[in-house]
């Protein structure tokens, strides 16, 4: 079921404080975040087109920089990433029990 | 399409269309296109008030945001310049004589003429016209009451986001002639109360967002069974639950995440896209803003005590489609429909404990004598005549299938070790630690169901074989009965005989038994994993996990009730 997703990298230069504010807070509604101004996603079709149209609409497009990285379905990505240091693990998809 | 393809309905006739009265609902324009696109589309959005977002209608917005900020400002039919070149953006306009509302993206005015222009996303089709029928129909809409209200509007232009091109559309007599076929049409089966035929192995089916509601492929399936079902239904992604039982726990909503704290210290987030609902167990408290986005995000919370009992649950507004409560009503005060349904319930319940049985028998005593008693039970539920013999029916399988129960628990190898002993089902409070894995089992399945039929817009207090009483979630009692050993049951095993649970994981008090912080937290780990399996459906061969069969499975009993399906069809494994 989860084939349909992709994993992305997603990376950001905002010129503003507060517009990087907004930025960063709406990220950690969409993925984990991994490095400063660079998280790791796991979106839907759908998602990622919410995640665009959201980030769109915060960011001045002469001004700030977004790169967002489709690095292939969710599940498989795992051998096509190098990770020098700490681990690099995959976002992970299950129930939160606490 | 020709005139004498068309149904022989009166569609070509001018319908007379009486000036509105207070409550009849104004046509939106869109709901004309979607009418062209699908008449099924059109119904379960405009009289059932399904909706459901796709990558498609995200984009869709978003390629709208800059026609959707209104003009402040535009001039009236009798006020326009003849020379001025002006623009409104995001315009609204509606005729009560015509039965129609448009929302016009942007409107062009040149030499007193209008131009309605339709934004869409995407490139420009490459078709004979143009456009697809469904978008110049849309604007064939907008024209009409652009003309009622006294504007020369001649031709109109879709012009598409993504390849930035502008496709010219002419209101010639065809079109409108097509145009006024879908406003007929459309009124003709709001007025009917009857929802079209799903389209039949369409190429359409794929791109629409509510394929998960609609169900073409299974409907289809299951009223002729010619074509197999495309696993279209089943492409979802799929947010999951969050269980929040720690004493003393909070939640609170921080950004776009949810903030789980323990005497204010944060223990875990979650983000509120991948959030499906919230269950609290417990001295938990959630606090309002929180509640409250989550209501908006229709994401439900359900309600229970510390030990798992079904408590209630916080909704938004509820679901729109009263279509449908209404026929669950009406068919649940129907003594043959409820004997009928509780009939193939009780029979897929028996079926499935005889095949749980099957799969996990541990003993050296034969098994077949079970499976013969159960499989004579199932055959004999089918025959029952009224509600309590079935009841009976259904107490003595549990009664023999309970009675073997304890032969599908491992028991460990070595004697000094403690094991899990099963004699006798019983509850309220259970006295031993696999009743009391049952019942939490129950409890836990209890709430999926209900939070699963109240989201399809079904009624969960209303049942058929249940009958209703105080506080009884009857119609999830019902539909949950097959799945009581596919799920609860056979978590339970899966956590004895894997040994995720032990023993030691329970506390006893004055005889009653129950499970431990640390037990239940393994053992919602294991229940919502044995949710997340996937199976191969038994009747329309693809694969799905049991979370969406279970939402397939009351849409499709949602179907059975709105008299589209002949029968519910049980799901059975083998």
């Amino acid at each position: 079921m989860a084939a349909y997703e992709h994993l992305y990298i997603i990376t950001y230069d905002i010129r503003d404080p507060k517009r990087w504010r907004r930025v960063f807070r709406l990220m950690k509604g969409y993925g984990e975040w991994l490095q400063l101004s660079v998280f790791q996603c796991r979106l839907s079709r759908k998602r990622h087109a919410e995640l665009i149209a959201l980030l769109d609409g915060i960011i001045h497009h002469n001004e700030d920089h977004i790169l967002i990285v489709n690095i292939g379905p969710a599940e498989t990505v795992k051998p096509s990433v190098v990770s020098l240091g700490k681990d690099f693990e995959v976002v992970a998809r299950q129930p939160v029990i606490v | 399409m020709t005139d004498n393809e068309r149904p022989p309905v009166q569609l070509e006739l001018p319908l007379p269309f009486p000036e509105l009265s207070g409550d009849m609902p104004l046509l939106p324009a869109r709901m004309i296109n979607e009418y062209q696109y699908c008449p099924r589309l059109a119904y379960l959005e405009w009289v059932q008030g399904e909706w459901a977002a796709s990558a498609d209608t995200v984009e869709g917005d978003h390629a709208h945001r800059r026609v959707d900020k209104p003009s402040k400002r535009f001039p009236e039919a009798d006020e326009l310049d003849d020379t001025e070149k002006l623009h409104g953006r995001s315009i609204t306009l509606s005729s009560n004589r015509l039965g129609l509302i448009a929302k016009l993206d942007l409107i062009e005015a040149e030499d007193g003429i209008v131009t309605p222009i339709d934004y869409k996303r995407g490139k420009r089709p490459h078709v004979a016209r143009g456009a697809y029928d469904p978008e110049r129909v849309q604007l064939c809409v907008q024209a009409m009451v652009l003309r009622e209200h006294g504007y020369v509007c001649e031709e109109g232009a879709l012009y598409f986001v993504q390849s930035r091109e502008r496709v010219r559309v002419v209101f010639d007599d065809e079109l409108e002639q097509l145009t006024q076929n879908a406003i007929n049409g459309l009124r003709l089966i709001a007025a009917g109360g009857h929802i079209p035929d799903p389209l039949l192995d369409s190429p359409k089916c794929s791109g629409c967002s509510l394929v998960g509601i609609c169900l073409p492929d299974e409907v289809n399936y299951l009223r002729h069974a010619d074509l197999e079902p495309r696993p279209l239904a089943v492409m979802r992604d799929e947010a999951l639950p969050v269980y929040v039982q720690a004493y003393k726990a909070k939640i609170g909503k921080k950004g776009e995440e949810l903030e789980i704290s323990i005497d204010d210290e944060k223990v875990q987030t979650a983000r509120l896209v991948d959030v499906s609902q919230v269950v609290v167990m417990g001295n938990v408290y959630i606090t309002t803003p929180c509640l409250q986005d989550l209501m908006k995000r229709e994401i439900p919370v359900s309600w229970h005590s510390y030990g798992g009992w079904f408590v209630g649950h916080t909704v938004g507004t509820g679901h729109k489609n009263v279509e449908l409560r209404t026929a669950q009503y009406k068919a649940s005060f129907d003594d043959k429909t409820c004997l009928a349904i509780a009939r193939n319930l009780v029979r897929a319940k028996i079926q499935n404990s005889r095949t749980l049985a099957r799969r996990n028998w541990r003993s050296d005593v034969p098994v077949e004598p079970l499976l013969d008693a159960l499989k004579n039970l199932a055959d004999k539920a089918l025959r029952a005549t009224d509600l309590p013999q079935l009841l009976g029916i259904e107490g003595g399988a549990a009664a023999q299938y309970f009675a073997a129960f304890d032969q599908l628990i491992k028991k460990p190898d070595d004697s000094k070790q403690l094991s899990f002993d099963f004699n006798t089902r019983n509850r309220r409070p259970p006295t031993d630690p696999v009743n009391a894995l049952l019942s939490f089992a129950y409890a836990m399945l209890t709430r999926t169901w209900t939070m699963n039929l109240s989201a399809v817009g079904l009624d969960p207090y209303r049942g058929f074989y249940h009958q209703p009483r105080y506080g009884r979630p009857a119609l999830a009692l019902d539909l949950m009965e097959p799945f009581r050993p596919i799920i609860a049951d056979s978590t339970v095993l899966q956590v004895i005989n894997n040994g995720e649970v032990r023993p030691t994981d329970f506390v006893s008090a004055a005889g009653s038994v129950n499970l431990n912080d640390g037990g239940r937290k393994r053992f919602i780990a294991a229940f919502e994993r044995r949710m997340s399996q996937e199976i191969t459906h038994p009747l329309f061969g693809y694969k799905v996990d049991y979370r969406r069969l279970f939402e397939i499975q009351a849409r499709l009993f949602g179907r059975y009730l709105l008299g589209e399906l002949p029968e519910y069809p049980n799901f059975t494994t083998r």
